[in-house]
């Protein structure tokens, strides 16, 4: 600790380089923690999304794969399950261009309040749901991106079945997260019937809702038992898990960002690296006298070191508090508006800033090392032997 | 050889060589030297360039190690130390002084001067106030806080030579240390080893090119290829060097 004076001094003798180098250590210490909110940030989203006592049963071979309406009977006899709705999917374009822009199901309106105690649906809208064979329940944001009003009547035409359907909007779930169009699925089944077909006999989700979480994957266990040996065997899984299905895609899009920032941290410690050896080099005949008059290997070693540690640490350190205020500042900006709510999930945590810190320590280590063993190690004479 | 009445010698050098292997070439910097210096002597090494000043200085001061012979410096056995006990024997027996790059750019010449106390258990305040007692022998004390870049050559190797003395050491060692210097610099520079060696007692070994260093010196010892001279050849290179110098410096003239 002696040293630190002699460390700062150093520090302060190429300001422009130092605050160079201190800068790009910042940055990159700040994304890293930046990034590292991801994941967590993601899962709060989904936590947010899902509730922890529901499950998705789908054909085992995907999603677009259909499973047959009597299963969802089945399902409801499984132990533990509270209620169970089956799900098929519309695929209704309400433009003329014939492209879905939003969701839509079939769905059996007599369960859904089961299913979806957590969702915000007003018991009138429900109860208005069920009694009318033509009505549909939406998100709020379909509804305000259409300036839909309850009452309204909507004309979807499938782009899977042979239908086109005209729906009275009976009500809407107030709820960001649910921005799907639900329709009653006897309206369907009839439909599909005056057409001269079978009528709807099959079903491509089951939402389940188990009485109590512990249950969760008991029954999960049970329903995939069941379909085992029958024409459609299915894969259950909590909500949660489907939904990050979903968020698949984006979550490879963070396993890049964490490869990018990996090599961003890389570069950091190359330049650092690069910043000590030349502080190193040029500072060569100072080291040379200093050894003479007898600081030993460890000293120089340490005194070198510690330069860069002291750098990168208070760059790092600066860098975690930059992304701390840029987090409150998202925070700020999720206050203010419901959409950029999911924004507020991101959170700088204790965590992270122990992790940044750390690894601001750490770049500060490895691009030391090397240029401070080098310059400890010469032995004196060769170090003076090289500057006069 | 030492009887009641001599002194142990401070530095005792018994036939001490060293060479280098230079890719094919063999350099013999140092052929097998012996010699004392005894306590309170200020000694000079002249010679050509190459003649091995600097390796024989180096092997004095503990920097360097000898192929062969024994060296007894400050009462150590050098050949027996390791580069770090070296280094640790270095900081508490010798002051050293050499031509350039004496002095760290960003400390202060109080901070400098400190700096091999570092290496000492002696806290901030004791370091402080030796840094300043050597700065005010060598006559800086009006310059503690300067920084080496607004020092001139003189001032900056006064500083260096206030470090050197800082830690009360054995032996004062310097490499050149008028080399870089003018005339009149280079004489303060010499009489102020002088008045160290006078009032202080110092044991000074010094490497210099500088005839004027005649008048301020008790030995002069010269070297040539890597050989201690010696008898006739010795007093040429001595009359040579007087002869350099224009003649009008005494051999023993010195205060
Ligand atoms: N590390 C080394 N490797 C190879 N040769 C060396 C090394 N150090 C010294 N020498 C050689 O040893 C000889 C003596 O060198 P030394 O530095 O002692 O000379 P010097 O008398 O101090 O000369 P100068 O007056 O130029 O400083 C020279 O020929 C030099 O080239
Ligand atoms: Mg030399």
């Amino acid at each position: 600790m002696k040293y630190l004076g002699l460390v700062r001094a150093n520090l302060g003798r190429n300001k422009l380089r130092t605050l160079l180098t201190g800068g790009a250590i910042t940055l990159a210490v700040a994304l890293v923690c930046l990034l590292l909110t991801m994941p967590q940030g993601m899962n709060a989203l989904l936590d947010d999304i899902a509730s922890n006592t529901r499950i998705s049963v789908h054909n085992k071979a995907g999603i677009v794969y259909t499973m047959p309406a009597s299963f969802t009977r089945r399902v409801r006899q499984v132990d533990g399950v509270a209620a169970a709705m089956g799900q098929v999917w519309f695929g209704g374009a309400y433009e003329d261009d014939g492209v879905v822009t939003f969701p839509n199901f079939a769905v059996e309106a007599e369960h859904v309040g089961a299913v979806y105690p957590d969702y915000p649906i007003a018991p009138e809208h429900l109860a208005d749901f069920q009694r009318y064979r033509d009505g549909a329940l939406v998100g709020g944001q379909l509804m305000e991106r259409y300036g839909w009003k309850v009452g309204q009547r909507v004309t979807l035409r499938s782009t899977v079945w042979p239908v086109d359907l005209d729906f009275r909007i009976v009500g809407t779930m107030n709820d960001d997260q649910a921005p799907f169009f639900w329709f009653n699925r006897e309206y369907l089944d009839q439909a599909l019937k005056a057409q001269g077909g079978n009528g709807l006999d099959i079903v491509g989700m089951i939402w389940v809702r188990a009485a109590d979480p512990s249950q969760v994957n008991a029954i999960m266990r049970e329903v995939d038992e069941i379909s085992r040996n029958s024409e459609a065997e299915t894969a259950a899984e909590t909500e949660k898990s489907f939904f990050s299905n979903f968020f698949g895609s984006l979550q490879g899009l963070v396993t890049i960002i964490l490869v990018v920032t990996s090599l961003v941290v890389l570069c950091i410690v190359v330049i650092a690296a690069n910043t000590a050896s030349m502080a190193v080099r040029e500072r060569a005949g100072e080291i040379a006298i200093l050894k003479a008059i007898g600081f030993g290997r460890r000293s120089i070693f340490g005194m070198l070191l510690a330069e860069v540690v002291v750098l990168a640490t208070l760059a790092g350190a600066v860098g975690v508090g930059l992304a701390v205020g840029a987090t409150g500042l998202l925070q700020m900006f999720a206050g203010w508006s419901p959409a950029l709510g999911p924004l507020g999930n991101f959170i700088i945590t204790g965590p992270v800033i122990v992790q940044g810190l750390f690894l601001s320590l750490f770049v500060g280590m490895i691009a030391g090392i090397v240029p401070s063993y080098g310059a400890a190690r010469k032995p004196v004479v060769e170090a003076l032997r090289e500057v006069f | 050889m030492s009887t009641d009445d001599t002194p142990i010698p401070v530095v005792a050098i018994r036939g001490v060589a060293r060479h280098y292997v230079r890719a094919a070439d063999d350099v013999q910097a140092l052929r097998p030297i012996s010699l004392d210096i005894l306590p309170g002597r200020f000694v000079a090494f002249m010679g050509p360039s190459g003649s091995g000043k600097s390796t024989l200085l180096n092997i004095i001061s503990g920097i360097d190690r000898p192929d062969e012979g024994a060296l007894l410096v400050a009462g150590e056995m050098l050949n027996d130390l390791d580069e770090d006990e070296l280094a640790e024997w270095r900081a508490r027996h010798v002051g050293l002084v050499f031509q350039f790059f004496n002095l760290i750019p960003v400390l202060s010449a109080r901070d400098n001067v400190a700096l091999p106390l570092l290496l000492t258990k002696l806290d901030r305040a004791e370091r402080t106030r030796r840094a300043e007692t050597a700065l005010r022998v060598v006559g800086l004390d009006h310059r503690l806080d300067h920084y080496p870049g607004t020092l001139s050559g003189g001032e900056q190797q006064r500083v260096a030579i206030a470090r050197a003395i800082v830690t009360d050491p054995d032996l004062i060692v310097a490499d050149e240390p008028t080399g870089d210097l003018d005339a009149r610099n280079a004489e303060d520079i010499l009489s102020l080893l002088r008045q160290l060696k006078n009032d202080f007692g110092k044991t000074i070994v010094m490497v210099t090119h500088d005839p004027r260093a005649l008048r301020f010196v008790d030995d002069v010892y010269h070297l040539d290829k890597g050989i201690l001279l010696e008898g006739e050849d010795a007093e040429r290179a001595g009359a040579a060097i007087r002869m350099a110098a224009g003649g009008h410096v005494g051999g023993g003239g010195h205060p």
